[in-house]
């Protein structure tokens, strides 16, 4: 309880300190509004042109960019932040955390408020209300409770993913790199149905770098295409889990990294 | 080289945004903002001759990093005017730029992905200096700083003395007459500082560069400055020698003496306070503003008694230092 | 002299990344995976579809590799090297631009130049293997290749200026990282790196045609692919080339209004 109180007091601080660069502060919401038309606009514009991609219908597959963006909203209001790992160990912030009585990722997370994750959030759940609301499936408590459950899931795999790169950062702070990549990856590939690729690729993005499991096989399975994603289907299924079950890992992999952590210039 | 400077009556204010406390605070900020004014500098006025090296001492925010920013051409003063080499730096910012050299202790110049050497190249072709000239002058900072150990490493790699003595070297590379360094020691070890203390001293002394420095260092001060500017609040206080400041404000120092006969009777003398007594043991302070400097205390306290035993303590700079800040004026303040 | 300090600054970024293996390593990676995806992304969205928006499967699959490959022009690591503005700004160092002989608008245009450059070695190395194994087509003809060329220049010079916009926010908010990462997706979004122009619908289109990101990227690959005929260029070749006056107008404006910023409020 007082580690909830005080995470949120901090941010409440940190909301007001995003005020104090007004201009800043505008420009975010300002901006925000292109951000949502552009990314609205580019996950709906391949639907439309090439309908029935993949062997999905177009209302089918609006599901994929819509899970994924929704669980990258959350993953950015919540777990964010692992991307300026890079630059908090140049200068020497990770050094600071690391004396005080709180977990350092925490600190990490308290570092400053994510205002843009409000202009994603709204457009993510803008463009789900539109997936769900053209969507011929039959919506049951468990199908709602499976798509939630998969959300979650997706914010932590791709928490897991970013999380790693962050581990990396602790000791090659140009590891970052790697990081933005990441994002523009997951943010173009990680809405279409990857069958549409050849298979090694398909299964780059599977086995190599897990994007598949954020939003598509979620989708997939939701849409009974669970059988033709070319892996098993418990595997598509247990997505969730996968995300749980990575998150776990890149935080023990963190714990490791932290223990490992020697700073820059001596 | 003819590196004078000349500040006359110069003023500098600032216009800031007040903020409010709270959340709703906040938000009514981000609406309408309350500004004030405020004075870094108010009416300075100092000159440093060629070939001299000045301190430039004052407590945090007292207005010295201001005064450098004005005469390295960054910054505008609002009132008064400056000369660098007989050149207005913020008018003529490109022509003052190739007259001074700066380093501002805490930020470097140096290209942070890059081995040092290219930084030094890049500069010498920003600058124009000849390949010989620059070549000659690389091998003379090398012998004062010893560089050559360490630059051909990336600067993201070095440590904060490598790096500062990097910078040191980088502003002195095209030669200019005069130079502005602000904090260029702090947070350097003693045998780095000495170092660069040394460096300063050929400068000055074998190249007649003219040095305006700001430090907190008052070893430094002493070691290097025979003439300190006292800023506080934004105005000057004092401009004169060490001495001269030792005089103002360091009147502070004692006389202690073990007296041959412990029964002896001690009276004060003109200008000498008796401070304490038990037994043998007596400690003689200055008293008002008349008090002798400590050499005459100490000479009439041994003319007036005999004593077994003698020691004077005197306050060092710091200490006079600390006195002439907290004896400085009050804040120069506008709404 | 001139010629030297043009020299020296414009290699500084490429310069820290031949002293960084393990970047460029990263970068060559990076460039062939990201081929890899892109060809395999159109060839698979075509494989059940005829020309689409005016677009056949190997005028979309060039264009969408050409553009891969574009991006890797001016895709330098500065933030790595400490040198973009915005750390310039939060680490106070932007005073020693205003401390040389050398206007920090001019430096920051050679610095600009020597990693394009550099980006265009890359992405011509790339271009050749692309064209060796079939990805991408060649230009249907002398013409075609000749006017590409003059709007990929104009079309580079466009994206500095943009860039430039970006850097020269900076100046006025200390904090721009959002408002950076949103404004370089826009950029790719807008010039059609990620899908080309044609496929949006046409009120984006029309929104488009008055920004001038489609002037760095889309115009000369659609001239290159043929979406654009080299009848139609001249007339988007003037608009690149008026894109180009406006934003360097601009930009010199904001230069000086940076320039009195800094020494207002002494960097």
């Amino acid at each position: 309880m007082h580690a909830v109180r005080t995470a949120w007091r901090i941010t409440r601080l940190n909301i007001r300190a995003q005020m104090e660069y007004r201009v800043e502060f505008l420009l975010n919401i300002a901006i925000g509004a292109i951000w949502q038309v552009s990314v609205i606009v580019f996950a709906t514009v391949l639907l439309a042109r090439f309908s029935g991609m993949g062997g999905w219908d177009s209302s089918e597959v609006l599901l994929i960019p819509a899970t994924r963006m929704l669980a990258h909203g959350l993953f950015v209001l919540f777990l964010g932040r692992m991307h300026g790992i890079g630059r908090f160990v140049q200068e020497g912030k990770i050094d600071i955390y690391l004396v005080r009585p709180l977990p350092v990722h925490r600190q990490v997370q308290l570092e400053y408020f994510p205002t843009n994750a409000i202009g994603d959030l709204t457009v993510a759940a803008g463009l789900m209300a539109g997936a769900l609301g053209r969507s011929h499936l039959d919506w049951t408590a468990g199908r709602v409770t499976y798509l939630v459950v998969c959300l979650i899931g997706g914010m932590l795999l791709e928490a897991a993913l970013f999380t790693a790169v962050a581990c990396a950062s602790l000791r090659f702070p140009a590891a970052g790199y790697w990081g933005r990549w990441l994002e523009e990856l997951l943010g173009t590939f990680g809405s279409y149905p990857l069958n549409v690729l050849p298979k090694a690729v398909g299964g780059l993005l599977t086995f190599g770098l897990p994007l598949a499991f954020v939003a598509y096989f979620p989708a997939a399975v939701l849409t009974g295409h669970g059988h033709d994603t070319g892996v098993p289907y418990w595997l598509a299924a247990a997505s969730p889990l996968l995300g749980v079950l990575a998150y776990l890992a890149a935080r023990l992999l963190w714990r490791w990294s932290l223990d490992h952590y020697t700073g820059v210039n001596g | 080289m003819s590196g004078s400077i000349e500040v006359r009556g110069l003023s500098r204010a600032f216009r800031s945004t007040v903020r409010r406390p709270g959340f709703a605070g906040a938000l009514r900020s981000l609406i309408d903002p309350e500004r004030v004014t405020k004075y870094a500098v108010s009416d300075i006025t100092f000159d440093v001759a060629p070939g001299e090296l000045l301190a430039l001492l004052g407590p945090n925010g007292a207005g010295k990093s201001t005064t450098i920013k004005i005469l390295t051409g960054i910054l505008t003063p609002t009132a008064g005017e400056a000369r660098v080499a007989g050149v207005v730096p913020y008018q003529e910012r490109e022509r003052n730029a190739r007259n001074i050299g700066a380093v501002f202790g805490q930020r470097t110049q140096l290209w942070w992905d890059l081995p040092v050497r290219e930084s030094f190249a890049i500069l010498r072709d920003i600058y124009e200096v000849p390949r010989a000239e620059h070549a000659a002058r690389l091998r003379e900072f090398d012998d004062l700083l010893e560089l050559s150990a360490f630059w051909d490493t990336r600067v993201r790699h070095l440590s904060l003395g490598q790096r500062v003595r990097c910078d040191l070297a980088a502003a002195l590379l095209h030669d200019p007459p005069v130079v502005f360094l602000d904090e260029p020691t702090i947070g350097m070890d003693v045998v780095v500082k000495e170092q660069v203390r040394e460096f300063l001293r050929h400068q000055v002394e074998q190249r007649g560069r003219t040095v305006l420095l700001t430090t907190h260092d008052m070893t430094e001060v002493e070691r290097l400055a025979e003439r300190v500017v006292l800023v506080n609040h934004g105005r000057l206080v004092l401009d004169g020698t060490l001495d001269e400041i030792r005089r103002t404000y360091g009147s502070t120092w004692q006389v202690r003496v073990t007296l041959a006969d412990a029964h002896a009777a001690v009276v004060p003398l003109p200008g000498i306070a008796l401070l304490g007594r038990d037994g043998p043991r007596a400690v003689f302070g200055p008293d008002g503003s008349g008090a002798p400097t400590v050499h005459q205390a100490l000479k009439a306290v041994i003319e007036r008694y005999e004593v077994t035993d003698v020691a004077i303590d005197e306050a060092d700079l710091e200490d006079v230092m600390r006195a002439a800040y907290v004896h400085a004026g009050p804040a120069v303040e506008e709404a | 002299m001139a010629v030297l300090h043009a020299w020296r600054a414009a290699r500084v970024t490429p310069l820290g990344e031949l002293h960084a293996p393990p970047r460029m390593t990263a970068a060559l990676v990076r460039l062939v995976v990201q081929v890899v995806l892109v060809a395999s992304l159109w060839n698979g969205l075509y494989a059940h579809a005829g020309p689409t928006a005016g677009l056949s499967r190997d005028q979309a699959v060039s264009y969408a590799v050409l553009a891969v490959l574009a991006s890797r022009l001016r895709e330098l690591d500065q933030y790595a090297g400490r040198d973009t503005v915005l750390q310039h700004m939060h680490f106070g160092t932007i005073v020693y631009w205003y401390l040389r002989p050398l206007p920090p608008a001019r430096y920051h245009a050679l610095r600009a130049l020597g990693e394009q450059v550099y980006g265009a070695a890359w992405a011509l190395a790339g271009y050749a293997v692309c064209l060796a194994t079939g990805v991408v087509r060649p230009p249907e003809s002398a013409l075609v290749a000749g006017v590409f060329v003059v709007s990929l220049l104009l079309g580079q010079l466009v994206l500095y200026f943009v860039m430039l916009l970006l850097d020269q926010m900076c100046f006025w908010t200390l904090r721009n990282n959002a408002a950076m990462l949103i404004l370089v997706f826009a950029q790719n979004l807008l010039s059609g790196v990620y899908a080309p122009l044609w496929f949006f619908p046409g009120w984006f289109r029309a929104m488009s045609a008055f920004l001038p990101f489609q002037a760095t990227l889309s115009v000369p690959l659609s001239l290159y692919v043929g979406r654009i005929r080299p009848a139609d260029a001249a007339g988007q070749l003037a608009i690149q080339a008026a894109w180009a006056v406006l934003l360097f107008l601009l930009t010199r404006f904001l230069w000086r209004r940076a320039a009195r910023r800094v020494i207002s409020q002494g960097g």
